[in-house]
């Protein structure tokens, strides 16, 4: 019986594919890796019938959210871990996090860290995420998302009190279901690295490549489903309160951040999108927090050039 | 390993689940029987901890009905699942019969059998309805509304659900239709008209999903344009598409009428008023045919004679 799943959602990333379940058989000793093909055009099944992996194929396309959720129900084990195709799964990491979750029954889910890393990849310097906060994490994830995806495993059992991932929230259902197991269970964290994260950018054709999406979606879900949870709706109005402004500060933040790398990729359409929609979404936070990050640039170039005079 | 996993998804209704999980045992010789209480808020969770022999899995949140089903899909181990809903019944060895109608056709995705319809106290009416087509490509009949089909008379190869995805919790109601199409889309399906369940019927107050039939049938009107964009839809003939969106429509029209003139004489105006005001709207020259009003003014005319023969009671 195996000790983790691995569930590999993929599309047309025949090239990519193999990396990562190589990756995901050396991290775990006794992984059930599962591939589901998300109805790729490319050479994917032929990919996944060389390397003898477990390949399930929807005939249509399902998304990210979908796909994980039948990679769920057709795995076994007792833990669960989601790679995604183009990320690699660091050596042991899969059995290490297991046999500390399994040795703390109140947990739900470990998190470590992941390395950034390039299209190849490899390490590019740097990880995520500074903090790794530990224990009863439901708040502190309700102000922003420090647990990256691929450096998760949970149990399966969270799954049968709270329901699967939800399909409705394209590229956000990962923090929705950190969200809801932390509403539920503890989490453990090693401050280890155990994945390699591929940063996306503006050409990757990931689906991080139009981040305003993102933003619009999570801010939908903090208000009209995870400040309505049990949890959140039992604590004082002040929490949630604070809760609201702390993702609005910290979105904003990330809004303004992207917007400058649009303009620093020399995308002025990337920019004025995710412009737009921060100053829509948070008008007061994100041109604050613009108009700061304007005047450090000002500020820095001016004193650029009178170091140059 | 069971051969097949009984999914019965509940949400507040205790009574009725004591007896549904007793058919449910009783309908194959290996079943593994998975109750999902969606977070009821009554005595669910003690009356399913005196039931023995089933899986009992509790969400703490309400999921809705296909999140429901979806985390008895989690649950399951079979290679083969079914669906039974809280208010109905599974027949003795009905599941060992599909078993063996599905076993022997390893291409098909499902199988369907017949319904017997009950009161609500489950007592059968003595009709049945049953999926009236030919087994094989039955995507069209699916969208069409033409093939019988409720999530307590169907048994699924798990497999196959892998290839269209899990049940949509966007389309409450509709879900289950739903996933019968994308299975139909490219599956071969297995009729069978021997009947394997007994479907308890609502009535406008029964307070069941489909009680409010007009406001559900808009919702299924809806939901089939969804269904018309399916690939297999668009590339079939705008002609082919219009038509089977015209027969839905006189389906969910002629259902509404006939529906409204039934509980006519037992007082429902309101619920006959907004059945036929929706079956209007859904299918107009349709829902206005000489027939349908016939049907109606004979419900009328039954209620008026009981009224006036209660008003004057014999030798009074």
């Amino acid at each position: 019986m195996p000790t983790v799943s691995v569930i590999i959602p993929t599309r047309n990333r025949a090239a990519l594919l193999p990396r990562a379940v190589e990756s995901a058989r050396l991290a775990g000793a006794r992984a059930e890796v599962v591939v589901v093909d998300d109805a790729s055009t490319d050479a994917t099944p032929e990919v996944c019938a060389r390397l003898g992996v477990r390949h399930l194929r929807a005939r249509r396309r399902l998304g990210p959210g979908g796909a994980r959720n039948v990679g769920l129900v057709a795995s076994t084990a007792e833990f669960v871990s989601f790679l995604d195709d183009d990320d690699v799964r660091l050596p042991g990491s899969l059995d290490a996090q297991a046999a500390a979750l399994a040795s703390s029954p109140g947990a739900g889910l470990i998190y470590g860290r992941v390395l950034y890393g390039d299209g190849e990849g490899r390490p590019t310097g740097g990880s995520y995420p500074e903090e790794c906060p530990r224990g009863d994490i439901f708040w502190p994830l309700l102000r922003r998302n420090f647990i990256p995806c691929p450096a998760v495993v949970f149990r399966r059992e969270c799954l049968l009190r709270i329901g699967l991932l939800d399909e409705d929230a394209p590229g956000v259902e990962d923090w929705d279901l950190w969200v809801r197991i932390a509403e539920q269970y503890g989490a453990l964290s090693d401050e280890r690295e155990v994945a390699v994260w591929r940063r996306p950018t503006g050409e990757s054709g990931q689906f991080t490549s139009r981040p305003e999406r993102l933003h619009r979606l999570a801010r939908r879900l903090h208000r009209e489903k995870w400040l309505r949870l049990p949890r959140a709706a039992a604590a004082g109005a002040d929490v949630r309160r604070e809760a609201a402004r702390s993702f609005a500060e910290r979105e904003s933040r990330l809004l303004v951040w992207e917007a400058a790398e649009g303009l620093k990729a020399g995308s002025f359409r990337g920019f004025a999108r995710v412009a737009l929609a921060g100053a829509r979404m948070y008008p007061l936070g994100f041109g604050g927090k613009a108009l700061g990050f304007a005047a450090r640039r000002v500020g820095r170039v001016a004193a650029g050039k009178n170091l140059g005079r | 390993m069971p051969r097949v996993s009984l999914i019965i998804p509940t949400f507040d209704r205790p009574h009725m689940l004591a007896r549904c999980v007793e058919s449910a045992l009783a309908s194959g010789a290996s079943v593994e029987v998975i109750v999902v209480d969606d977070a009821s808020t009554d005595a669910t969770a003690e009356v399913c901890r005196r039931l023995g022999g089933i899986t009992y899995v509790r969400l703490e949140h309400n999921q809705g009905v296909a999140g429901a089903r979806n985390t008895g899909l989690l649950a399951s181990t079979a290679d083969y699942v079914a669906f039974l809903d809280d208010d109905d019944l599974r027949l003795p060895g009905s599941l060992d019969l599909q078993l063996s109608l599905l076993e022997a056709r390893p291409e098909a995705a499902f199988v369907a059998g017949g319904v017997v319809l009950a009161d609500q106290n489950l007592v059968p009416t003595g009709e049945t309805a049953v999926p009236r087509a030919e087994s094989g490509d039955v995507f069209w009949q699916v969208v069409e509304l033409g093939v019988h089909l409720i999530p307590s008379s169907v048994v699924v190869r798990k497999a196959c659900l892998f290839e269209v995805g899990l049940f949509d919790r966007r389309t409450p109601g509709t879900d289950d239709w739903d996933m019968w199409a994308r299975l139909a889309e490219s599956r071969a399906a297995v009729l069978d008209e021997r009947p394997v369940c007994v479907y308890r019927t609502p009535t406008p107050g029964s307070g069941q999903g489909s009680s409010a039939l007009g406001r559900h049938m808009l919702a299924v009107v809806r939901h089939q344009s969804k269904l018309l964009s399916l690939p297999r839809a668009l590339a079939a003939p705008a002609a082919r598409r219009r038509a089977a969106r015209r027969n839905a429509r006189r389906r969910v029209a002629d259902t509404l009428s006939w529906r409204a003139a039934e509980h006519l004489p037992r007082g429902a105006f309101r619920f006959a008023a907004s059945n036929f005001a929706a079956a209007l709207r859904i299918s107009p020259l349709w829902a206005a045919r000489p027939t349908h009003f016939r049907v109606l003014f004979r419900g009328l005319a039954t209620l008026l004679a009981e009224r006036n023969a209660r008003a004057s009671p014999p030798g009074g």
